[in-house]
């Protein structure tokens, strides 16, 4: 398929070239993005929206599909050339760099949030979508539903990670808390109660039984036996939604959370203490997305629909980052090539 | 008629009438329309293609004209099938192509040209279409209609285009591929709807979205099977329309409407679609979608039964119909709520309801009292109330969005009210509604908190009589019914403004407020309610002898702690409804679990059973979606 939308590295983006770039990069930034405010089903898509790379110049450059729903993507660990996204038509797998893709999901999956490759096993591919969980064991060709253990009601599925420390040990923050399964998302078990969205399931970069979570109405906890059980971070604050969390793989003490009410807070002690860290960023703080550079320890933040902002001192002072009018759903850092 | 029957057709009329392209739109301009039945059957067809060819020779017209507006896709398709202006078509679908759109509603008249444009087009033209659908992802949607739309221009082009590999498709499956899934999802969205009812029911302006894939589907399907699935659809439509219009106009309840088709009944497309198939009302201007459908709208031929639903009715009935609620996919112990459907119709006015609660967050409407008029053009014939109910966790429980921003951004997106404390569309948890025959029992118990802790009440401009007397009854007559509304706590009144759209600045649908001259009643209140009746005007000697039989009535009703009324009502009815309770009349408990997915007079369908039976008089029609086979037959007397 020689599709119209921009290959890989191919055409440079609009956005501004701000992200400092030094010559020892070890991942690849890969956004999704959506630019398109106000943008409706039938409305003309005048903007640039979905999977960004971070160039080396620091440009960005546009891949694949120009589509506003991408939520999430997932690279094939023997090949980034394969990688997964997670979008309103379902999930989409491409084998050529974003040169052609295939929507392998049908009618009964939609608006998948999450996908995850196996690191244990490639060919094996996880999907959060709003009708539970289901998973391909070839590549994407074919999609079964497994979902025993979750409950009919309240399977709602927003995020799900694979642990790579534990061949088949999965991670989902569901609508009714987090559900385990350690048998490759044959069963699932709940270890987490909740009243509303688990929006965020993380594994620390630095020690794989910790695990960070936040939730829609429930604050923010963390896991140190590899999600079995989670306490909550006593700090962070529960009345409006946490978007996501970020470790620091830097630094482990830090961390950091994404909100559309309460901005970035950070933590700098394992969580122990959190402290706002929005000065120098334009108020309203909308925050879509947190991510941290694994190369610097940049904290990077996404703005709803203004921009991205990023902080060499882990959000006291900001500055622009460009993507410009942009919301970003994910951030994927990808070890690179020359690494 | 065939489609080469059509054309010839068309060719005809066009080449006799060629005077008359220069009128805009005669049926919209013109008087309204007889409401006489024409009971010949050869004269009735005439007349709806007569009706078809307004709709296609205006739409074609544009080029004549020299209309500032440019040749949209419903003008080429026109033009093609009046075999003129090829030319211009193929330049237009040229330029059109190169910037292709982003979903069904680019899908659906593509499809249009693609199939109108079969040996007309140019080469060169036709592979601009083709390269589209290879090129230009297209981005499914999230509703019904988006599926619905979705699907079958995938299923038809997917046909168009046969044995194509993935490479050629935009979201790279093969065409066979695609066929198979298309043919799936629609077959599987037909069982839905014939077993536990429709999704986006008796929709003011959606009708279009999913009567147009049917037509399509009808017309244009190689496979017959979905072809004759097209037509039975379409008549499923329809019978549906016949029985919830009156005059041609629309009423209530409605599973998704907006805020002016909500108070201006006639002015929505279903409008358009009895006009055509009814020749009832007036159509409205541009006919909108329906432009869409008129290419191809000869194909179809409306059965007589439903035709007579539509059009002849001696007498009072009420229709009953389980429908669901828009898919809840977190927030709800149900995926696809049940939601019972009451209309009452009479020829002086309609009632109709369902039983409250969440069928669609934003755009629902879930009972009026409405009225004939002898023109519905500009007329706000409608009696309700709601809670303005607005919610971030209500739209997540719908549609998969964080729960911070699309309360605001709907607005934006054509549902200006959403959000807005006045506002007269929408749905709320709080809400309970019951209804026998003409009698409405609207409860309210909004918890402390809940933005907007008010009920709203529609007092038409067109209302006349309107008093409100010391009883607490607010009386009034519209046209031919009488009414009576009876706010249980205390109000005020508000202008009614409504919504003006703005030219486009490109940052969303703009609108202004301005005043329609009709009335809103503002009852704040956590605790609330309101009676609703109606009545003709022929019942009574006079206006003071409706009022009598109204304020005589046995009432008693509280607020604290639940809502609750009991009333016996002018015709003798006891009704007894209390907020969160099932209601009673005349003592007996109802028990909406025994509903049929169809019971009335004209439509009749078990649930579970894709089965419907259509009915009028000794006119019978079965839609039996098992067989996927339609009989027909005459009772005996």
């Amino acid at each position: 398929m020689s599709l119209k939308f921009i290959p890989l590295a191919a055409l440079l983006a609009s956005f501004l070239p701000l992200i400092a770039i030094g010559q020892d990069r070890t991942y690849d930034l890969y956004v999704c993005a959506a630019v398109n405010r106000n943008y409706v089903i039938g409305s003309k898509i005048t903007t640039t929206s979905g999977l960004h790379l971070r160039q080396a110049n620091g440009q960005w450059a546009h891949v694949g599909i120009n589509d506003p729903s991408i939520f999430a993507v997932s690279f094939d660990p023997r090949d980034h050339n394969t990688f997964y996204t997670a979008a309103l038509n379902g999930a989409l797998r491409t084998v050529n760099g974003g040169d052609s893709w295939r929507v392998t999901t049908s009618w009964d999956i939609t608006e998948p949030k999450d996908v995850c490759v196996d690191p244990h096993n490639p060919d094996r591919v996880y999907l959060a979508h709003p009708g539970g969980i289901a998973v391909s064991d070839d590549r994407g060709m074919t999609w079964t539903k497994r979902e025993r253990g979750l409950p009919d009601r309240g399977k709602y599925t927003q995020t799900i990670e694979v642990d790579r420390s534990r061949k088949g040990h999965i991670l989902a923050g569901c609508e009714s808390g987090i559900y385990l399964s350690q048998n490759d998302a044959r069963s699932w078990r709940k270890t987490l109660v909740t009243e509303e969205t688990v929006n965020d399931v993380q594994q620390s970069p630095h020690d794989p039984d910790i695990w960070a979570a936040v939730t829609q109405s429930a604050g923010a906890y963390i896991s140190r036996n590899g999600g079995r059980s989670w306490t909550a971070f006593d700090q962070v604050p529960s009345e409006a939604a946490l978007y996501n969390i970020a470790f620091d793989p830097t630094n482990p003490g830090r961390l950091a959370i994404g909100s559309y009410t309460y901005g970035v807070l950070a933590s700098e002690d394992g969580g122990a203490t959190w402290k706002p860290r929005n000065e120098g960023l334009p108020k309203p703080h909308r925050i879509w997305r947190v991510g941290v550079d694994p190369d610097s320890g940049t904290l990077l933040a996404s703005l709803y629909q203004k921009a991205l902002y990023e902080s060499s001192d882990f959000g006291k002072t900001w500055k622009k980052a460009g993507l410009e009018g942009s919301a970003i759903n994910s951030f994927v850092f990808l070890p690179n090539s020359r690494k | 008629m065939s489609l080469f029957h059509l054309e010839k057709f068309v060719r005809i009329l066009a080449s006799t009438t060629i005077g008359a392209l220069a009128m805009a739109q005669p049926s919209y301009e013109g008087p309204h329309p007889s409401l006489e039945i024409v009971e010949d059957p050869m004269q009735r067809r005439a007349a709806y293609l007569d009706r078809v060819n307004e709709v296609i020779e205006w739409r074609a017209g544009i080029v004549e004209r020299g209309d500032a507006e440019k040749m949209d896709m419903a003008s080429v398709s026109a033009n093609l099938l009046l075999n003129q202006n090829i030319e211009a078509c193929n330049a237009r679908v040229i330029e059109l192509m190169e910037n292709p759109g982003s979903g069904p509603f680019w899908m659906l008249p593509t499809t249009c040209v693609a199939f109108m444009g079969r040996g007309k087009l140019s080469d060169e033209a036709r592979q601009a279409i083709r390269r589209a659908w290879k090129e230009s992802y297209q981005l499914r949607g999230d509703t019904e209609n988006h599926f619905a739309m979705y699907y079958t221009m995938l299923y038809l082009m997917s046909e168009l285009y046969p044995n194509e590999p993935g490479t050629e498709w935009y979201n790279g499956k093969s065409s066979e591929e695609n066929l198979e899934e298309s043919r799936d999802y629609l077959i599987d969205w037909m069982n839905i709807a014939t077993t536990i009812g429709q999704g986006e029911f008796n929709p003011t302006h959606y009708i279009g979205e999913y009567a147009i894939p049917m037509i399509y589907l009808q017309s244009w399907a190689k496979d017959p099977e979905m072809r004759l699935r097209g037509q039975m659809f379409l008549d499923f439509l329809y019978a549906g329309l016949a029985a919830n219009t009156l005059s041609g106009v629309l009423r209530g309840p409605n599973a998704r409407t907006d805020d002016s088709s909500v108070v201006e009944r006639w002015n929505s497309l279903s409008s358009f679609f009895s006009w055509l198939n009814f020749g009832n009302c007036p159509p409205t201007r541009g006919f909108s979608w329906g432009n869409y459908y008129a290419i191809v709208a000869a194909n179809y031929h409306l059965p007589e039964v439903i035709y007579r639903i539509g059009m002849d009715r001696d007498q009072s009935f009420t229709q009953r119909d389980l429908k669901r609620s828009r898919h809840r996919w977190r927030y709800s112990d149900v995926g696809k709520a049940p939601i019972y459907k009451t209309t009452y119709m009479t020829n002086d006015y309609a009632v109709g309801s369902y039983q409250g609660g969440m069928a669609d967050p934003i755009q629902s409407h879930v009972w009026d009292i409405t009225w004939a008029t002898p023109d519905p053009r500009g007329k706000h014939p409608t009696l309700f109330s709601i809670h303005p109910y607005s919610s971030h966790k209500a739209m997540q429980a719908y549609f998969n969005v964080r729960p911070d921003t699309m309360v605001k951004a709907v607005a934006a997106e054509g549902k200006p009210s959403y959000d807005v404390a006045d506002k007269l569309v929408g749905c709320s948890p709080y809400e309970k509604v019951f209804q026998h025959e003409d009698t409405i029992i609207a409860l309210y118990d909004i918890p402390q908190g809940t933005r907007f802790e008010q009920v709203n009440g529609f007092f038409s401009k067109d209302l006349e009589d309107l008093e409100e007397d010391e009883s607490g009854w607010i009386f009034a007559r519209g046209e031919n019914a009488y009414l009576a509304y009876f706010p249980m706590a205390d109000y005020r009144w508000e202008a009614h403004m409504a919504y003006k759209r703005l030219p486009s600045t490109g940052n969303g649908y703009q609108y202004e407020r301005v005043a329609s001259g009709s009335q809103v009643l503002i009852s704040p209140g956590n605790k609330n309610g309101t009676i609703a009746q109606a009545a003709s005007v022929s019942e009574f000697a006079d206006f003071d002898a409706f009022k009598s039989a109204i304020k005589n009535q046995s009432l008693t009703f509280e607020l604290e702690p639940t809502p609750q009324v009991s009333l016996r009502t002018f015709r003798g009815a006891r009704l007894e409804s209390r907020y969160g309770s099932a209601p009673q009349v005349n003592g007996r408990t109802i028990d909406y679990s025994k509903w049929k997915l169809f019971e009335g007079p004209y439509l009749n369908a078990e649930k579970g059973s894709r089965i419907l039976d259509i009915t009028h008089g000794r006119l019978k029609r079965t839609l039996d979606f098992n067989t996927v086979s339609i009989s027909d037959s005459v009772l005996s007397n």
